[in-house]
């Protein structure tokens, strides 16, 4: 399968990358390109252009700021599962990046790469020849969801496993962009819709990801559920954190964003955590996410599972 | 087991390093100067008549040097089976499945290639389109194929003793259903085809990624209208076949008329996409049982009916529907067996050979329901089987003779290893233990003339060169095949040197199906070797004064048994021989078929299937996550009886292999199909076990030793696919209590399971009408384990119903299980059943 | 067609020019470029991680990496494993234990464990098979490439080479 025609760009710093981004229509980043190579050669991507983040220097790496951890959006997700203080103080973190796909594609793949992957479908995440039995679905650029049967909607799920750990974690975004840098909670990288599912504006790019200080001092844990123990995708992940009497959780595989459960978190703010309480909470999970019917798995199970793959993660937590 | 000097010893395969390194060569690592690459146009459609096909802004594309379309080749039908011959290259007035192929391309490169197929339009008028077998065969479905107007290309009505005889006579009878899905093969290596025209001599060569040389040599033939002389095949390295390579495909036929036509070479590799949807599956299967037992558990009689879904094309399906109905007739002692199988056209991809070839589904049936039965009638389900069991020599109801049978010792070997006695039913909930057993033939014999032939030169230095038609996919048939020759020769494995399988220059072997390579090629090597010690042999036992008889051949030596000293090197000897004016290179022949007493007639007369048989059980240990529905199998145990394996480590590879795959169809493999259409065509999504899924996994080696086997060998490499998946399902009814009539079991279907298990055990909790019924009856469900306990369950009747509506609140009184505000309607007929009163 | 440069890829210490578009594949380039054909293509999509090599001591997946990204790093494929006509530890192992059946799925095996043993001298049985989870294998079973790998591990402690 043959790769469409682009142009494509190595800068050397950031800057480089805001401006090859910006020029022209149809500008993407290059990072690992374990989702996006995918996806251009089933031709439901097509950027005109790539801009690698290859050489571009001060993007990569893990480092302290005071109180807060700095992870450089183009460290790899292997580099985030070798490093041991990451793995002490935020596992889930660790463990969320050790279940992307395999070795292979985690010694390619980028923490920020992971973070914007792009929603996913089982009408959408096919080939070209696949997709010709029915029309453009609205995601790619025609009118109608195929899961849906609705006109200009897109469900497409949200499948990356990093995101609801970095969310537990209370994570935020450094991004660089046309008109500087600016920083963002992770959860406002999503627009909670499927067929543009990021915010990030024209030109600009996730430069670093920041976890406070605080996060460490609670514990948490990610929980992925996939048929196999390598390569799968999350049919449905959920993180935790637990700490300063609060539960916080997240899931992914259920929407077309990752998602907070937030009826969860608040029926157990301040709460003892018990079975019962616990039982309660999970019993609350599914109400963070519209679940689309849009992978194979039946949505019932999908549902079912959040509620216990937060128990679980609760019970490896306590 | 047999531990020779070479046979019976745990030796790499004689290509092993090459492989190591990446020097093998597979089909698309070959390359001629001047190649073109081609791709292939399909149907978008499941089922409709190809009105037009619009080639021309393909043909305008730069780099594009050909296309074509079903109108542009002749109109000639291959298949694997002469008589089901049924499909075309490309398709030519209509498609058939979402992806049947419609035109090719071929192009300087890849990439343009890919363009090309882009811009060929194809106008279709749709038509209505049937997915499943069981609609297909009802009057009125959608007709896929106009010569077979119920879509039952294939059938099979056996009947064996009398089976109404001996259900009337059995103590229970029983019928559960099952089903079985669409598994893919999944070969590493996807399908690929190189070929070359010479104009000179008029001979097509093709290079193949082919299970079946010559079988595929006569398909082009018909198809290209060319003589069957004139078409070399040529097969290199194999990445793994499973059955999918066998059966010629359009990227065949397409590379050798773009080759003849352009006068350059040329290349078709299928995308993992094309391997998935466009070549071949394990046939997805609805099956009945239906069993009379005795009451200890012997099995009296069995009535099978079968429903194959064979999607669009026939591939295999007369011998698939017949292998599916005879095997049934072994490892288990059947007396009186009537078995109907139907093999259905669906629009959807085709159904062909696959690791066991439609015995697997069988399998899983009648495996699955021993358990039942079992547990039903408060039988051990071990007991059961070793109870059933077939001896060998004993007179067998369908004519097979089997002269070694280690069955009945599998069963209690599998058992004991994996903990039969202290685990079964005993494990804490969620762990559990199952067990299956199986049996397959080593090549079929009574199906058509299958004969394997062998060359084995021994030249002047001491070194042996044979050539075999054998089909070597990865298996390892070569080094067997070099091991039984360097056995006879009395040379190590590095002295030998094979060519195959080359149509131009080997000896015909009928291909690697069925089991049946080392047998039947090893025979064939065998002969030929034994021609070459016919050869040396006298002359080397003159010189030694001794009896041919007592001549002892190792290590490149030939001496007298028990004397040592009294010998020869090799190369002596043929030096000796040379200078004796005898004729140099030695060269022995050999041709081998399994006997047949009636030839080709099974369908109509009983009669022995194959040359042997190999028998073996399989047990599972699994551990269910309650919680999630995941499945993890903890250990797998085979017990097999093989015969003497010539190559203990081949053989040890081909069971490990099996058995992943055999998981594999168990839990996590399914080739999704919704309206016809493959929703995982992709490694991605179809879930082909990792190295994470690989359980712990034991063989035990039942010794028997075949008369007909080279060596004693029997077939080591489909067998062990067939009882995998039942021993995992019986295992996971073991382990939570449910018991799963389809594959594959998956997470979602376990939870389910579970929660309607719980549903019901809260609703005789709280429902207080049953809660009362059972005290009463001084019973708990969870009493209820055997057929005998059903009568202790408490009767309700019509007037216990009418007395709970006088209480309160009306009309349930205390019969609800579920809170009032739960029910949505309440439906109460008007008048009773007309008919018969209730009992 | 894309617009072609002149890349210069050190394939096993050897420089290859190779005349291509951006949207080239690095396994593309290996085998129809450079006509290294040991590295395989089984999905194109990094589902099977037939296409392994080694990029800069990294085992990545040659068919979601462009070629022009390779450029100025240290590429190696099985063609460089064996050393002056001797196989390496691995590649021995891998033969002995008969870890080896159609040989499509080895290279890719091969790289993945000689890139984690040069990391990992001394893995245990799980952290090979997390390991090496990426790359499939439908003839062995994985239990004897598993034990190949043990096999290679326990060799290059002892000395032997």
């Amino acid at each position: 399968m043959h790769l469409p025609i682009f142009t494509h760009r190595q800068p050397a710093d950031v800057a480089g990358v805001v401006s090859a981004l910006a020029e022209g229509s149809g500008a993407k980043v290059l990072a690992g390109g374990t989702d996006l190579l995918v996806n251009m050669k089933h031709r439901i991507e097509m950027p005109e252009k790539l801009v690698s983040l290859k050489k571009v220097a001060d993007i990569r790496g893990i480092s302290l700021e005071a109180d807060a951890t700095v992870i450089g959006a183009a460290t790899t997700l292997k580099e985030i599962r070798q490093n041991s203080e990451l793995e002490r103080k935020f596992p889930a973190l660790f463990q969320a990046a050790m279940s992307v796909g395999s070795y292979r594609h985690q010694a390619m793949g980028t923490l920020g790469g992971n973070l914007c992957q792009n929603t996913r479908c089982r009408f959408f995440n096919q080939s070209w020849q696949w997709r010709q039995v029915r029309s453009l679905c609205y995601k790619v650029g025609g009118e109608e969801c195929h899961v849906i049967g609705r006109k200009h909607a897109c469900f497409s799920t949200y499948s990356g496993d990093v995101a609801p750990a970095l969310l537990v974690l209370d994570a935020s975004l450094r991004i660089a962009g046309p008109d500087g840098p600016r920083e963002a909670p992770l959860s406002a990288l999503y627009s909670g819709e499927g067929r543009t599912p990021l915010t990030l504006g024209r030109g600009e790019f996730i430069t670093a990801v920041v976890i406070p200080g605080a996060a460490a001092r609670g514990k948490s844990r990610y929980e992925k559920f996939s048929l196999r123990g390598s390569i799968d995708f999350p049919i449905v992940g959920a993180a935790v954190w637990r700490g300063d009497g609060s539960v916080r959780a997240a899931y992914t595989g259920v929407d077309c964003a990752p998602v907070r459960a937030s009826e969860l978190e608040a029926e157990l703010a301040g709460r003892e955590l018990t079975d019962a309480s616990l039982k309660r909470g999970a019993n609350l999970a599914h109400k963070a996410a519209k679940i689309a019917p849009t992978s194979v798995h039946p949505v019932t199970f999908k549902r079912e599972l959040m509620g216990v793959l937060f128990v679980k993660a609760m019970r490896a937590i306590s | 087991m047999k531990v020779l000097n070479v046979v019976g010893r745990r030796i790499p395969m004689h290509d092993a390093a090459a492989k190591a390194m990446g020097q093998a060569q597979f089909t698309d690592d070959l390359e001629l100067p001047g190649m073109l690459q081609g791709r292939l146009v399909r149907s978008t459609i499941a089922h409709g008549r190809i009105l037009q096909v619009d080639v021309s802004r393909a043909l305008a594309l730069p780099g594009v040097k050909g296309v074509i379309t079903g109108r542009d080749i002749p109109d000639r039908v291959f298949g694997i089976v002469p008589k089901g011959k049924d499909e075309h290259a490309l398709a030519r007035d209509k498609v058939r499945y979402i992806g049947d192929a419609v035109a090719a391309v071929v192009a300087v490169d890849m990439e343009t290639a890919e363009e090309a197929v882009r811009l060929v339009r194809v106008e279709y008028e749709e038509l209505p389109a049937v997915f499943d077998p069981l609609d297909a065969i009802r009057e009125g479905a959608p007709v896929v194929h106009d010569n077979v107007p119920n879509n039952t290309s294939a059938s099979i009505r056996k009947e064996w003793g009398d089976v109404e005889n001996a259900f009337a006579k059995s103590d229970y009878v029983f019928e559960d259903s099952f089903y079985s899905q669409a598994v893919n093969h999944a070969p590493l290596e996807p399908h690929a085809a190189m070929a070359r025209y010479d104009p000179q001599s008029a001979e097509l060569t093709i290079w193949s990624s082919t299970q079946i040389p010559y079988f595929l040599k006569r398909n082009l033939a018909t198809t290209l209208l060319i003589p069957e002389n004139k078409v070399r095949v040529i097969k290199p390295k194999v990445g793994g076949g499973f059955g999918g390579k066998i059966d010629m495909f359009a990227k065949d036929f397409c590379a050798c008329w773009f080759a003849r036509e352009l006068l350059r070479p040329v290349k078709f590799v299928y995308e993992r996409e094309e391997v998935f949807q466009n070549t071949r599956q394990r046939h997805p299967m609805y099956i009945t049982v239906k069993t009379g037992v005795a009451r200890d558990g012997k099995i009296l009689a069995q009535r099978i009916k079968a429903h194959a879904d064979g999607g669009a094309y026939n591939s295999t399906a007369p011998l698939m529907i017949t292998l599916s109905c005879f095997f049934i007739m072994i490892p288990y002692r059947i007396e009186n067996l009537f078995y109907e199988g139907y093999h259905v056209y669906t629009n959807k991809p085709t159904g062909g050979a696959m690791r066991g070839h439609g015995i697997p589904q069988a399998r899983f049936a009648i495996e699955r329901q021993i358990d039942l039965i079992a547990g039903r009638i408060g039988v051990d389900a071990v007991e059961m089987r070793v109870l059933n069991a077939i001896q060998p020599g004993e007179p067998h109801p369908a004519g097979f003779i089997i002269n070694t049978c280690g069955f009945a010792d599998s069963v209690k070997e599998a058992a004991k290893a994996i903990g039969w006695t202290e685990k079964r039913g005993k494990l804490p909930f969620g762990r559990g233990v199952g067990i299956a057993g199986a049996s397959f033939p080593s090549g079929v014999a009574n199906m058509a003339h299958l004969s394997s032939g062998a060359v084995v030169q021994l030249t002047r230095e001491g070194r042996v060169n044979v050539l075999s038609g054998a089909a070597d996919i990865g298996q390892g048939a070569e080094t067997v095949i070099c091991q039984i020759v360097a056995e006879q020769l009395g040379v190590p494995m590095e002295d030998v040197r094979i060519t195959a399988a080359d149509t131009g220059i080997c000896p015909l072997d009928a291909g690697t199906f069925g089991s049946g390579v080392t047998v039947r090629a090893g025979n064939a090597a065998l002969l030929a070797a034994n021609d070459v010690r016919g050869q040396l042999f006298p002359f080397v036992a003159e010189r030694l004064e001794a009896s041919i008889d007592d001549l002892v051949a190792a290590d490149r030596r030939i001496w007298v048994k028990d004397s040592p000293d009294r010998g020869m090197s090799l190369t002596d000897a043929l030096q000796a021989y040379q200078y004796a004016d005898r004729p140099l290179p030695i060269v022995g022949r050999g041709a081998w078929i399994p006997p047949t007493e009636q030839p080709t007639s099974l369908l109509t007369k009983n009669g022995n299937f194959s040359p042997s048989y190999s028998f073996m059980t399989q047990a599972a240990e699994v551990e269910v996550d309650t919680e999630t529905g995941k499945v993890t199998v903890i250990k797998m145990v085979t017990a097999h009886d093989c015969g003497q394996p010539i190559n203990p480590m081949l053989v040890e590879g081909q069971l490990e292999g099996s058995i992943i795959g055999g998981m594999g169809q168990a839990l996590y493999e399914d080739s999704t199909c919704i309206d016809g259409q493959q929703y995982n065509p992709s490694f991605l999504d179809y879930g082909f076990p990792t190295a994470m899924e690989m359980p712990e996994m034991e063989s035990v080696h039942i010794d028997t030793d075949d008369p007909l086997g080279p060596f004693g060998a029997k077939e080591a490499g489909e067998g062990t696919q067939l009882a995998p998946a039942p021993a995992i399902v019986n295992a996971i009814a073991d382990a939570i209590g449910l018991e799963f009539h389809r594959l594959p079991v998956t997470p979602a279907m376990i939870l389910e399971g579970l929660r309607k298990k719980q549903g019901k055990a809260e609703g005789t909790d709280s429902s207080p009408f049953y809660r009362r019924h059972y005290k009463e009856a001084g019973v708990e469900p969870g009493d209820i384990k055997t057929f005998e306990d059903i009568r202790k369950v408490p009767k309700i009747e019509k007037g216990m119903f009418r007395d709970v509506q006088k209480n309160e609140p009306f009309p349930y009184g205390d019969m609800l299980a579920v809170p009032r505000e739960k029910i949505t309607i309440f439906r109460q007929p008007l008048k009773r059943w007309s008919g018969a009163s209730p009992k | 067609m894309g617009k072609k440069t002149v890349l210069e890829l050190m394939i096993n210490g050897d420089a290859f020019e190779i005349a291509c578009a951006p949207n080239m594949t690095l396994l593309e380039a290996l085998r129809d470029k450079a006509f290294l054909t040991g590295t395989k293509r089984g999905c194109d999509t990094g589902g099977c991680g037939a296409c392994t090599v080694i990029l800069d001591g990294e085992a990545v997946l040659a068919c979601l990496t462009l070629a022009v990204e390779a450029e100025g790093c240290d590429i190696r494929t099985i063609e460089g494993i064996a050393r002056d006509g001797k196989l390496s530890s691995l590649q021995e192992t891998f033969v002995e234990h008969g870890a080896i059946q159609c040989g499509f799925c080895s290279p890719g095996f091969i790289m993945s464990a000689t890139a984690m043993l040069a990391e990992i001298p001394s893995p245990g049985r799980e952290e090979i098979r997390r390991h090496l989870a990426g790359n499939l294998c439908r003839c062995t079973g994985y239990a004897k490439i598993i034990g190949a790998v043990e096999a290679a591990a326990g060799k290059d402690r002892g000395g032997e080479k």
